[in-house]
């Protein structure tokens, strides 16, 4: 379903070259729970961004549903962003000024969703992830752990081919990371959807189906 | 879109103070435009109406050379033939009246003035005319009194009141000094300050027997029934002339050129201002949505990683500020017609700082503001386009960078 082939980035900036990422190949295929794991600095959110088409490579190619990515325009990245993919990051990034449900309702609407769809499509989302009863509050009036909880349904209501997610864990305590990736889990199996997720928590590194270990930018 | 504006609506209350503030600043612009507008104007028409009915008529008929050097008043260059004259234009249906208009030095006790006087024909000049109107003291002129009426300011600084004989020195048509005795019968209190300042009035037939007339003036100034459309008149009364080679017609226009020159360069002095103005108010929004963006590039860069297009993010931000725009140009119309309604109904006296100076404007004390409808909406539609324009500025900033490096922002 997706496949990186011979990645490799490298940030230039005015003195300094970077490589973040040094020949990276991979293949994901649908219906996978897989973590990308490695000390900090090691490229994982670079690798993520790529296959979330955020950013480009500087060499290699990355294929997703069959597409290559490298040649498309910005406003067909935005497309196929909008329609395949799901973001959840690890700083949750909610629209502080909206309600839970106004959050899920917008990423659906940008799909061309609205009326009675869009409503009990959110609804729905929503409930998924277990926040019934509490669509009417804004993210400041929710918990670390609720307000991931609203992100992954924003990403998720969508119903995308692969949910990328940055650290999804790394700003709630154990317990509450352990059940939002408890729940990730639990959608993996009844969607099928695709996770991808980044992590140096060994207790989520466990908890992954499968394990991509990066170092250096480079997979080992 | 709905849910653009409902967000654009949200995070405009969400910083509630730094709108409030940002609408006030571009408020007081368009509160002080429209204020300033209308004073403009209302000075303008105010102006037009007092030169009109008191300085210039609708229009003269005068000697071409008399024209060519009217602020010397000369005697020398006159219209003839005045009954010929007002036989020629008979068939127009014009009011007319008959002027002299000379220069001289005013005596009263000890002192003495250069001032304008004005021979006028007490039974005909109202046709044209509303000085009698203006008359405060004592009664208007009488034919074949030897009389003078006097503008209030003219009267204060000489000490005169009705009652008092003053002198009138001045030079006949043909050059020879001659002396009128004059006792002034009444005081004017004109609205058009260059009346109340330095013109006395006389009549004409004193003026024509000492100044050596011999029935000719120095204009016939005449009314329109409806001076706004005096392109078509003016031509009427040229080619009704056509037999008086050396008389030419000046409409009220080119006979206060002083007047239109002024206020053209206060026109444009007050551009200047509104502008400064309307510069503070953009710096103010700019400066708000500058905040605006940048402490929302990594919700933008979500918004961008969602898949949001551009366009919309441009269009949030742009509704974001039409938002500041309408709720500032809004605030700015209800707040600047109120100021001009009561420089409508009151009006600013301004006697106290201005006195005797010359203005330009012919505008006595009291100014009073008109409205100016297409300046409400104008203000209002500026305000609030220039706004959403200024929002491109920081939106394309935010749209040119990364999403990575939108969503690294912190
Ligand atoms: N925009 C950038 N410009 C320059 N260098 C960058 C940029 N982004 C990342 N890097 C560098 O690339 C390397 C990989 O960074 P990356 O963020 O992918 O690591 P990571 O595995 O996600 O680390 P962490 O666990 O701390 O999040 C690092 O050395 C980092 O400094
Ligand atoms: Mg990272």
């Amino acid at each position: 379903m997706i496949r990186v082939d011979k990645v490799t980035k490298e940030y230039r900036t005015d003195h300094t070259a970077v490589r973040a990422l040094r020949g990276v190949s991979l293949e994901i295929r649908a219906g996978e729970f897989m973590a990308i794991a490695g000390p900090s600095g090691s490229g994982k959110t670079t690798l993520l961004n790529l296959i979330g088409c955020l950013d480009v490579p500087s060499t290699g190619e990355i294929y997703i549903a069959g597409e290559a990515v490298s040649g498309k325009s910005r406003i067909e990245l935005a497309t196929l962003r909008r329609q395949k993919l799901g973001f959840v990051f690890q700083t949750f990034n909610l629209i502080p000024v909206l309600s839970a449900y106004e959050n899920v309702s917008f990423a659906l609407s940008l799909l061309g969703v609205d009326g009675r769809e869009l409503r009990e499509r959110t609804l729905r989302a929503l409930k998924e992830v277990g926040l019934a009863g509490l669509e009417k509050r804004k993210p400041g009036e929710l918990s670390g752990g609720q307000q991931q909880r609203v992100a992954i349904a924003r990403a998720l209501v969508k119903e995308p081919q692969i949910l990328l997610a940055d650290e999804p864990t790394a700003n709630l305590d154990s317990d509450t990371g352990r059940e939002i990736l408890d729940l990730m889990a639990a959608l993996n199996q009844t969607h099928g959807t695709t996770f991808v997720f980044s992590t140096h928590d060994p207790m989520v590194m466990e908890l992954a189906h499968r394990l991509v270990m990066l170092h250096d930018g480079a997979i080992r | 879109m709905k849910f653009l504006l409902s967000l654009a609506w949200k995070n405009l209350s969400r910083y509630r103070r730094r709108t409030t503030i940002t609408a006030v600043a571009l408020a007081v612009g368009v509160a002080v435009f429209i204020w300033m507008d209308g004073w403009l104007l209302g000075a303008e028409l105010e102006s037009r109406r007092n030169i009109i009915w008191y300085e210039a008529g609708a229009a003269k008929v005068l000697n071409q050379e008399y024209l060519e050097q009217i602020q010397n008043l000369p005697l020398k260059q006159v219209v003839e033939d005045a009954a010929g004259v007002e036989r020629a234009l008979a068939s127009l249906g014009l009011e007319a009246t008959r002027r002299a208009v000379f220069s001289g030095e005013l005596f009263l006790g000890e002192g003495s003035l250069f001032v304008k006087a004005v021979a006028l024909d007490p039974a005909t000049d109202g046709r044209v005319f509303r000085l009698q109107e203006t008359v405060r003291q004592g009664r208007f002129l009488q034919t074949g009194e030897p009389e003078t009426l006097l503008g209030e300011w003219l009267a204060r600084d000489l000490g005169a009141a009705v009652g008092d004989w003053v002198t009138v020195r001045a030079r006949s048509r043909f050059g020879a000094f001659q002396t009128l005795d004059l006792q002034i019968v009444g005081i004017l209190n004109c609205p058009n300050p260059v009346i109340n300042q330095g013109t006395i009035f006389l009549p004409l037939d004193l003026a024509d027997q000492a100044l050596e007339l011999e029935g000719a003036v120095s204009e016939i100034a005449l009314a329109f029934p409806e001076w706004q459309e005096p392109e078509a008149r003016l031509g009427q009364i040229r080619r009704a002339l056509a037999g008086f080679p050396e008389l030419a017609v000046a409409d009220w226009q080119e006979l206060a050129r002083d007047f239109l020159a002024i206020a053209e360069g206060k026109r444009a002095g007050t551009g200047m201002l509104l502008l400064l103005i309307f510069i503070i108010a953009a710096v103010g929004i700019s400066n708000t949505m500058l905040m605006a963006v940048y402490e929302r590039v990594r919700e933008i860069g979500m918004m961008r990683a969602l898949g949001m297009r551009d366009l919309s993010i441009r269009l949030a931000f742009l509704l974001e500020a039409g938002g500041i725009g309408l709720i500032g140009s809004a605030l700015g119309l209800v707040l600047g017609a109120a100021l001009n309604w009561y420089m409508v109904r009151w009006g600013l006296d301004l006697s106290a700082f201005i006195g005797d100076m010359q203005v330009g404007y012919r505008v006595h004390s009291v100014f009073r503001s008109a409205w100016h409808p297409q300046a409400l909406v104008g203000a209002v539609v500026f305000g609030v386009l220039a706004s959403m324009l200024i929002s491109f500025i920081p939106s394309s900033r935010a749209l040119r960078k990364r999403i990575t490096d939108c969503l690294r922002h912190v």
